[in-house]
């Protein structure tokens, strides 16, 4: 799933460690959502969406959107 | 299973059991071979070293346990793969070690070294995780 959190993670002028910190996951949990490793759950979805002050869906895109228009 | 923690606290709770225990560890094994002599030692008091050198290792497995419940879902995911690597390593090796024996190719193996062997392989899958090549 591709998200924009490295592009709000620097808009902010966090570190990968200093992001990894306010959401209490390790540093390389970050770095896996943030190359698309790795789907967070809901749960940590909503703490990144709320951290971000935006909505899940302004952060996260499964893609099917565009398929959908596509089609 | 048990709320999950956060990494840093699920890390701090680990390291709380780990490091102490790992040293109860180290002074049982030395004590043990410094201060008994294992061929006049009478079997309960062998028995209850065996029993000593265990605990805390036993101990150790239940914060390895409680960490994979506590902390974040990735590192969850990472351990559990890791954990999952070794066992099935450590299970294929143990195969082939029983075969051999049962072949007459091989002789008598300590039962003992399949518990480091497990830990090694749980190492050497958790550094394959951190170079990203299986999560």
């Amino acid at each position: 799933m591709k998200n924009i959190i490295r592009i709000l993670r620097t808009e902010k002028g966090w570190s990968q460690a200093e992001l990894a910190d306010r959401l209490d996951v390790s540093r390389q949990s970050v770095n896996a959502i943030e190359t698309g490793k790795y789907d967070p759950s809901l749960p940590l979805a909503f703490a990144i969406a709320r951290l971000f002050g935006r909505g899940i869906e302004d952060i996260f895109d499964d893609g099917l959107e565009a398929t959908e228009a596509a089609e | 299973m048990t709320q999950t923690r956060g990494f840093r606290t699920a890390n701090r709770r680990y390291k709380f059991l780990f490091w102490p225990m790992m040293a109860a560890y180290v002074a049982i094994i030395l004590g043990a071979k410094f201060l008994i002599d294992e061929d006049t030692a009478p079997v309960w008091l062998n028995a209850a070293c065996a029993i000593a050198a265990t605990l805390p290792l036993g101990i150790v497995l239940y914060a390895i346990r409680r960490q994979t419940d506590e902390t974040d879902e990735y590192t969850r995911l990472r351990y559990l793969k890791a954990l999952r690597d070794a066992g099935l390593i450590t299970a294929a090796i143990t195969f082939l070690v029983g075969f051999l024996q049962i072949f007459d190719v091989l002789g008598s193996v300590d039962v003992f070294w399949f518990g480091p062997l497990f830990f090694f392989a749980f190492g050497i899958s958790r550094l394959t995780n951190c170079f990203g090549a299986t999560v």
